[in-house]
């Protein structure tokens, strides 16, 4: 038997559903209405494409913690004041987005950034029947965020708090300032100060400043940084991203395994690296984690320790790498094949005296699940006992026939791979092993060391395996054997699994 | 960029194996599987060549020390009174080694001296030997062990040395005016050529000092550290008297190369820049015993810096 109470609940329950009905009701006559006023509106520009107009006026509305000045820069060029040519509306409505998309990309504001156009008040004498008004309305986003959170992944876990402070001062400034301890990347503090220049999205200037603490575990030690870095970051109108800076960092390789090597024994201590660096990017892969079509060209330049440098560490370091990306038609099969390089040329303190060996901070190192496959993290190159001490010259390579997954399709992130991939690290040839290096001695040496990556075949591993890709990061677990290898390099067989955001 | 690896842990070939002896239990590989697996990698070439900071001659026994890296390698005396002590033992027991310029971080206990005993390409390499050990290790080591005397005064006057002058020498190193003269040159110079890390590690040189002298008193009174010092030789110099070592021994043992580690650097004109503040070198110089002492070792057992010193 069911009490009044009881019905009322019943009663109220009903009603609730018929609120929902009317609701989507509603939605569905909004959605109607507001499609049928958008085709109004788009059949409206249509035929005034060509109509002549000139912009009076731009107002940013709710932008209240943003400079004057800054919005001016922005917005400024659209105003027909600054402009020697008329406006088609089309073209004006063209320019405006222009302005919009920028203001969206500083990060300051909520997307989507709206617009109003509309007509100045006729009885108005300064205005002229051409007129048109803009307001963008510009919601700013909240001044900081707080991040903190953990992260776990296969061998390595750890803890953050990161903290946003935006809009700085008003022209899209960002304060941010990071820490995190964990069980590989120990510690590592950062705070990081990032401005765009002249108003310019594409333009910006980073001043960061850091300290972190780092398990190398492949070489027996551990490596703690201390130092900063400036940077001026553009990116050209064909999608070029050039970085140029300037980075001063304390290192210091210290808490020695106790079975560490002899070779890691000697690198123990402090060495400062004063250097400049140069790095250029060409992404044009439709999706970095997965690319379907499209290339990657990359190189990082780095000039340390010579002339006015100083520093403790002299050397000109250069690394590229390349990847293809290539479609079998509409199948969603594709072939990637990734190429990648460096060298490290050793130069004189200061300019003067003897070029200096490479110290393991600065070499390079080689294998491991986001590099060479089917071999153990940096188990490329040189080994002193289980150590990996890296080596100065490196080339590899592999390629990948990515299928998409039976019954599933190739419209998911999920692919099968088959994967061939190989690579040498090798260091610099020393013809007489007890005398220091001089600089002609260099030169002939990094030409017989660039010949040497030649002989025999490569250290390679062949496999297949499955990748996710998801949007930040991309996954794999593969099965695979080595081919060809060195001896004293630590290949793997069987299963491994990989995370990371750049793979051969 | 992040980089995972399973069980890619610092494990060396030894632990990796002894932990897939227990797991082919449970997870049996078939033998043709097995049989298959082994028959990779298809090729095996040689080794990689080391890198060329790597070091060369590990067939001999190599001793960490404090020093310039050509002094080491000449075998000359370290600037430091616990390296040089134990530079100066092993000499004494006639175990020939290598000495090589390092810093306390190579070392495992955090401290410097240390020793990696030789070790031929084949076998694994042994485990480092601190200096608390090498005592132990130099006994069993060499032919001729050097025998420490049974002397009841052993302790109390290793104490003199270990305390009183040790302080002192601390003091008048890194506190003292000296600071820019000696530990400035043979300490922070060498360690980078930057002037913000040289003045981080000269900040925590001085205060490690400090914190050190600190534990023993209150307040750091130069006064009265020069006073214990000053008592310390003298009680040394009477324990010695006209012996050619301590305790009437033989031969010198691990007791002459402690007083020789700081009876020699504060006698050494030319370490590092010169001593400035000479009071305890000064309170050193008055006893003959004491000094002759240290000659009698630079002339057996560092020839090569005895001659260089009197010639200069």
């Amino acid at each position: 038997m069911a009490s009044p109470v009881e019905d009322d609940v019943f009663e109220k329950l009903k009603n609730k559903t018929n609120h929902k009905q009317e609701d989507d009701d509603l939605n569905a006559r909004n959605f109607a209405q507001h499609q049928r006023s958008q085709e109004r509106l788009a059949e409206l520009i249509d035929d005034n494409t060509s109509l002549p107009v000139t912009i009076s006026s731009v107002r940013v509305l709710h932008a209240n913690r943003t400079r004057r000045s800054f919005l001016e820069r922005v917005v400024n060029p659209i105003l027909s004041a600054n402009r020697d040519e008329q406006f088609t509306l089309e073209e004006a409505l063209k320019e405006v987005g222009k302005a919009t998309d920028k203001l969206n990309r500083f990060g300051i504001f909520k997307s989507p950034i709206s617009v109003f156009l509309d007509r100045p008040d006729p009885t108005n004498p300064t205005s002229s029947p051409t007129d048109v008004d803009v307001y963008i309305s510009a919601q700013e986003r909240g001044s900081y965020t707080i991040k903190t959170g953990t992260e776990v992944g296969s061998s390595e876990g750890d803890a953050y708090i990161n903290a946003e402070l935006r809009n700085l001062f008003g022209g899209a400034e960002t304060l941010n300032a990071n820490a995190s301890l964990g069980t590989r990347t120990r510690s590592a503090y950062s705070l990081a100060f990032d401005s765009p220049i002249l108003a310019n999205p594409d333009f910006k200037f980073q001043l960061n400043g850091f300290a972190s603490s780092t398990l190398k575990s492949w070489a027996s030690h551990e490596e703690v940084l201390r130092g900063g870095n400036s940077k001026l970051l553009w990116r050209t109108k064909n999608g070029h991203q050039h970085e140029f800076g300037y980075s001063g960092i304390l290192r210091q390789v210290t808490s020695l395994a106790e079975n560490a090597s002899p070779t890691v024994r000697a690198e123990a201590g402090n060495s400062f690296k004063s250097s400049l660096t140069y790095s250029w990017i060409n992404d044009k892969r439709d999706n970095p984690m997965l690319p379907q079509r499209g290339y990657l060209a990359k190189s990082v330049s780095e000039l340390a320790g010579y002339g006015p440098l100083k520093g403790d560490a002299a050397f000109f370091k250069s690394e590229a790498e390349s990847q293809i990306a290539l479609p079998f038609g509409d199948t969603g099969i594709t072939l990637t094949a990734g190429l990648r390089g460096g060298l490290l040329y050793p130069l004189a303190l200061g300019g003067s005296g003897a070029p200096q060996p490479s110290r393991i901070n600065d070499r390079f190192q080689l294998g491991g699940p986001t590099s060479v496959r089917g071999f153990r993290l940096c188990g490329l190159g040189p080994h002193d006992g289980s150590d990996a001490v890296g080596g100065d010259v490196f080339a590899a390579g592999g390629a990948s026939l990515l299928f998409p997954v039976p019954k599933v399709g190739k419209d998911t992130p999920l692919r099968l791979q088959a994967f061939i991939n190989g690579g040498r690290l090798l260091s610099l040839k020393n013809p007489n092993k007890e005398a220091p290096m001089d600089a002609d001695t260099v030169q002939s040496s990094m030409k017989k060391t660039l010949a040497s990556l030649r002989d025999g075949l490569p250290s390679a591993a062949a496999g297949f395996g499955l990748v996710y890709a998801h949007p930040i990061a991309r996954f794999e677990i593969n099965f695979s054997l080595p081919l060809v290898i060195r001896a004293k390099e630590e290949a793997r067989k069987g299963l491994s699994f990989g995370v990371g955001v750049e793979f051969l | 960029m992040t980089a995972e690896r399973s069980d890619q842990e610092d494990a060396s070939q030894s632990t990796r194996r002894a932990h897939s002896t227990p797991s082919r239990s449970i997870f049996a590989v078939p033998t043709p599987i097995k049989q298959l697996f082994d028959r990779f990698p298809l090729l095996t070439y040689s080794p990689n060549d080391l890198p060329q900071r790597a070091p060369r001659h590990r067939d001999a026994h190599t001793l960490f020390i404090f020093a310039g890296e050509k002094d080491a390698a000449d075998g000359a005396p370290s600037y430091n009174p616990a390296c040089l002590k134990w530079q100066a033992y092993l000499k004494f027991s006639g175990i020939s080694f290598q000495a090589v310029s390092s810093n306390n971080h190579a070392s495992p206990s955090g401290v410097l001296p240390f020793l990696l005993p030789a070790s031929t390409e084949t076998s694994k390499p042994p485990p480092p030997v601190v200096s608390a050990k090498l005592q132990r290790w130099a006994i069993n080591n060499t032919a001729r062990a050097v025998e420490e005397p049974g002397d009841l005064r052993y302790e109390a006057y290793l104490s003199l040395l270990d305390h009183r002058i040790r302080r002192a020498w601390l003091y008048s190193v890194y506190l003292s005016s000296n600071a820019t003269s000696l530990s400035e040159p043979l300490y922070i110079l060498p360690t980078s050529s930057n002037p913000f890390v040289r003045l981080s590690i000269a900040g925590d040189l001085r205060r490690a000092a400090e914190k050190e002298l600190l534990k023993f008193s209150a307040i750091i009174d130069a006064e009265e550290l020069h006073r214990h010092a000053e008592e310390a030789f003298e009680a040394l110099e009477t324990a010695l008297g006209d012996d050619p070592w301590f305790f009437g021994a033989s031969q010198p043992g691990l007791f002459d190369a402690s007083v020789f580690s700081y009876t020699h650097l504060l006698m050494d004109d030319n370490l590092g820049n010169g001593w400035t503040d000479t009071r305890l070198r000064d309170a050193l110089l008055k006893r003959k015993y004491l000094t002759r002492h240290r000659e009698r070792i630079v002339a057996s057992y560092f020839p090569d810096t005895g001659t260089g010193e009197l010639l200069r």
